[in-house]
This record gives C-alpha cells, structure tokens and sequence, in this order.
C-alpha cells in the first residue's frame, strides 16, 4: 500500500501525477528545484479542481481533503519517507542518472525509485545507483499521462515484491498496467516505430501515398489517426529522436531502422502540425 | 466442397446451364454493366474461390449484396473441380488463395479460360504479385490484384492492385464491384503485401519476437496495443483470427522479394504456422 509517494519534478508529468495521486487519497510531496515552477504547478491543481468543482465533478470538500494532501518540497532528502519516488524530470540522460544517484543516497532502501523516460532504458538511467534492483520504469501515454495504460519496465534484478508495489500504486491511481522488459522503446513506442517505418517505406516505394495509407490503416485497422497523420501530432522531429534511440539501444538491428526521409524532413525543418508543416500542410501552427 | 449461396442451389445450376447457350450476350455489355444488379429476376455471379475461411467470408458478402455466387474451396479433395463449370454468364472471378500457390495457378488457369473476355478477376496478390499471375493467363487484362487476406475482406476499404496490362475499364469494373458490397476502393502499387497485410504482419511478428524473449505475456501485449496505441483486436488476438500460416506466407513473400532482414519470420512465427496456436495453453 503506497501512502507518500514522492515526484521529483513539477512540470506538465509531474503535475498531472500529483493531481492524479491526491484525487487518489495518496500524500504527495512534490520537488523542484525551482520554486516558481513548484507554485505554478500548485496553482494549476487548484485551478484544475476549481473547474471540477464547479463542473459538479468534483465536490469542495473533495477538493479541500485532496489539496491536504499536497506537499510542496524543495530538497531531495525531505523525500526520504515516501515508498515510492517518481521523477519526471527534463528527458536528459545526464540528469536523470544523477538524480539517480542522489536519490538512491538519500533515501531509505525499501523506497523504490521510478523514471518516466519514455526513450532510455531502466538499466541505463539506475546504472549510477547502488542499490539497482529497487529502480523501475513507468512509461505514462497521452498529453498529461491522459491515457489509461501505464507500461512499468522492471530493471534487470528487480523482485516481484517491487513490481506488484509498483502495480498496485498504478492501480491505485485508476490506470491500468503491462509489465514489460527493459527493452528499447518497450512495446507501445516500439509498436508505434514500426508502424511509422513500414507506412515511410511504403510511401518511399510508391507502393501508396501518405494520404491513402493513413486512409487504410484508420479505416481497415481502426487506429484513431493514421502513422503520417500521428507523427505529424506526435512531432516529426520527436518521432526521429525516439526512432533513433530504440535503433541505437537495439545495437544496429535493421528491425528498428527509420528512413532516412524522417532526418531529411527534420532538416528542412518540416517538424509536423507544431510549425505547420509535414506530411501535410496546417493553416495555424500550434 | 462448392457453395451456392442465395438461392435454390439446383435452381442456380439450371439457370447457369440455360445461360451457357447464350454465351455471347455478354460479350455485348460494357465490364461495369456486366456487375451491376440487373432488374428483374437474375442476379450477378460472382465465382468465389480459393481458402477457407476467405471464400465463405466473401460468399456471404455477396449474397448479402444480391449476387448469386458459385464457389469453390481449396481444401476439398476434389478443389476447384467441385465447380464443373465456370458459369459462362458470370459478372466476376474472385481468387482467394494465399498459401498453395500452386493451387491457385491451377484455379488461375481454370479462370482464365471462362467467362466474358471482359469479366474483371480479383485475384488476392499479397503473396505473389497481380503481374506475375497475370502472366500464368490468357486474357490477362481482365486481371487485378486484391489485398485478400482473412478478417480484411469485409473491411470499409479494399486495395486493388492494377497490373501493368490492366486497362481502366477493368480498374472501374472493379471499383464498382465493390461499391456494390459497400466497399470503397484504394488503387495502390502491386506489391507483394501490398499495404495493410504488410504492415500487420510486421507488427505480429515484432510481437511474436517480443513473445518469444520473453519481453512480454501475450495478453499484456495486447493490452497495451490496445490501449496505448488504440488497436481494438490488439496484436496477438488478431493474428489467430487471421491465422498463423498466412502471417507466415505473406511475411516469407516479402522476405523472399525485397531480402529485407525486418521481414524474416519470428522463429516462434514459424513454430506456430507449422504447429498452430499453443501459447495461451502455456501462460
């Protein structure tokens, strides 16, 4: 039974994860290292909830009960009692690891430690750590981890103890789990990755146009976009990023290889619907 | 095994053997009236034949769109001579074998001597090219590839291959086709695989992979295909319905033509083509 988790990290994850977990009757204690990013995150839950209570979804007292539990932090020791601590910090190997390597100091060993990297591998992030069994990933989907599926990627030597606290915390917070491999890109990314790969080979091959493959792949597959129309959402340039990594982690396997166009595209800057331009053509930017 | 499908089948075969004496009338309409519905009494036929489950699929789509249907499966002891003859008056051939390429050279040849000179035949070509069976005919015109496989038939889109000796009329008679079993039409390049049965095979033999290192259990698989990338039939729940052997058999195809080492078949692919379904017995 998780009751104080801890996530390092007050920006768009972070922020979500907390509201989620005190909806959920689960303490927080939320750390930045910059201030004005902690209160902004702090203001956003309560103004999310302000909308819910007068939308009638959430009730004032509801409300209240949860913002007790909300706990603002800014030194990592002072997370030294939570089971579980979460980071979603910048998507920077750099800092991850020695995030790692503080927490994995300062707090107590029973207190697993969690990284949101959607790119790198669990083993990879924890590799600073001493204590590396107690290190697990959670891959959250959606703007704002909004998707109900949450992948939790067990390093190599973590126990099944670890792994069940790590599921029910899931639970608990309404999501659902896989439990997946410490492998690149773990299965949605990596799934995503080859649907992106075949329809660019496809297109690249003449065999159909962009236009027509995403017409196929919604109408007789019933994914919600097709793959030109996503990685125009997603970002053409995060699609390349995260292409390359599951590549590179995968030791060259020709499996897991982007086309060459997707770099091509990055560089002439057609980045997808955020600067209006990439499969397809966008009126207003976002 | 034959099936006739909409009606009496004896009265269909006395009404096809009264047809045959008028072998040339329809010769004399354009390919998009030879399918169309006719007023009156008689209904288009469509010869359906090739794999089960494809060809009871496809028979029973065309029935329920008003064709009378002569069909014809693979996999009884006598295949295609359980049809003794090609009705002479039939509208379109449809040609559903993926797997035994010998037999549906056979069922081809069988074809291709039959109907109008203008009767459009769809032939699936995800294992094989629509040129290279195009080659295997006379009239070879009248030929266009289908991307057929199990579970796609029925779907809002069908891609239709041209081959380099297709004529538009041929194109058009089969777009019409299936606009009349409420079937849009993609008019893509003929390649094996084509564009949705290459894309799904990969992506179940990544799972099969995935399986087989043990990355995953098959149903947490499923359930994250499904939730996070919105897959309704997930991967693995797919592919049994698809059937093992033909993810196997397209799969082999665009191995064997493109030589690309991210189609080599997951061992555990194979395994399972060859032994059928056991991994849910297992976990």
């Amino acid at each position: 039974m998780v009751k104080h988790l801890g996530i390092v990290g007050a920006g768009q994850l972070g922020t979500a994860l907390a509201k989620l977990a005190i909806l959920n009757n689960i303490e927080i204690h939320l750390y930045d290292i910059n201030e004005t990013i902690l209160r902004r995150s702090i203001e956003q839950i309560k103004s999310d909830f302000r909308q819910a209570v007068q939308q009638k979804n959430l009730s004032s007292e509801q409300s209240l009960a949860a913002l007790e539990l909300l706990k603002t932090r800014t030194s990592l020791p002072d997370l030294g009692h939570c089971d579980i601590i979460i980071e979603a910090v910048v998507e920077d190997a750099r800092v991850k690891k020695d995030l790692f390597k503080h927490l994995d100091a300062d707090n107590k060993i029973a207190t697993i430690l969690a990284t949101t990297s959607p790119s790198m591998l669990v083993s990879s992030v924890g590799s600073a750590a001493r204590y590396t069994e107690r290190i697990i990933g959670f891959h959250f989907f959606g703007q704002a981890a909004s998707s109900e599926l949450v992948e939790i990627i067990p390093n190599i030597n973590t126990p099944a103890g670890i792994i069940n606290d790590a599921a029910a915390l899931i639970r608990m917070i309404g999501k659902t789990s896989v439990i997946v491999k410490d492998i690149p890109g773990a299965i949605v990314e990596r799934t995503s990755h080859i649907i992106y790969n075949e329809a660019l080979c496809l297109s690249i091959d003449q065999t159909a146009g962009e236009g027509q493959i995403d017409n196929l792949v919604r109408q007789n597959m019933g994914l919600p976009l097709g793959p030109f129309q996503k990685m125009d959402v997603v970002g053409i340039d995060t699609v390349l990023a995260t292409g390359e990594s599951i590549y590179d982690q995968s030791n060259g396997d020709p499996r897991f290889r982007p086309p060459g166009i997707i770099r091509q595209m990055v560089e002439a800057g057609l980045t997808g619907q955020k600067n209006g331009k990439g499969f397809y053509r966008y009126g207003n930017p976002q | 095994m034959t099936l006739f499908h909409g009606s009496n089948p004896l009265k269909t075969k006395s009404k096809i053997g009264t047809k045959k004496a008028k072998k040339n009338e329809p010769h004399s309409r354009s390919l998009t009236s030879d399918i169309s519905h006719q007023p009156g009494p008689e209904k288009p036929i469509a010869v359906i034949l090739g794999e089960s489950p494809m060809v009871e699929v496809f028979a029973e789509l065309c029935t329920a769109h008003g064709y009378r249907v002569a069909a014809a499966l693979n996999n009884t002891p006598t295949g295609i001579d359980m049809i003794r003859d090609i009705p002479a008056q039939a509208s379109v051939a449809i040609e559903l074998t993926n797997l035994d390429l010998e037999l549906k050279k056979k069922n081809l040849e069988r074809l291709s001597g039959a109907g109008s000179p203008s009767m459009p035949i769809l032939s699936s070509s995800i294992t094989v090219t629509a040129t290279e069976q195009s080659l295997w005919i006379e009239r070879r015109h009248r030929l266009l590839g289908i991307a057929a496989f199990p579970t796609l038939l029925a779907k809002p889109l069908m891609e239709v291959a041209p081959t380099i000796f297709s004529p538009k009329e041929t194109v058009e008679a089969a777009a019409y086709f299936f606009q009349t079993l409420g079937i849009g039409t993609e008019i893509v390049q003929d390649r094996i695989g084509m564009v949705i049965p290459r894309i799904l095979c990969r992506l179940v033999n990544e799972a099969l992979f995935a399986v087989m290192e043990d990355h995953a259990a098959p149903q947490d698989i499923d359930k994250a295909v499904q939730i996070g990338i919105g897959l309704p039939a997930g991967l693995i729940g797919w592919a049994e319905r698809i059937g093992w052997s033909q993810i196997c058999a397209v799969l082999d195809a665009i191995y064997n033509d493109t030589h690309e080492e991210r189609y080599r078949a997951a061992p555990l692919l194979k395994h399972m083509a060859l032994t059928g379904n056991w991994w849910n017995k297992q976990v």
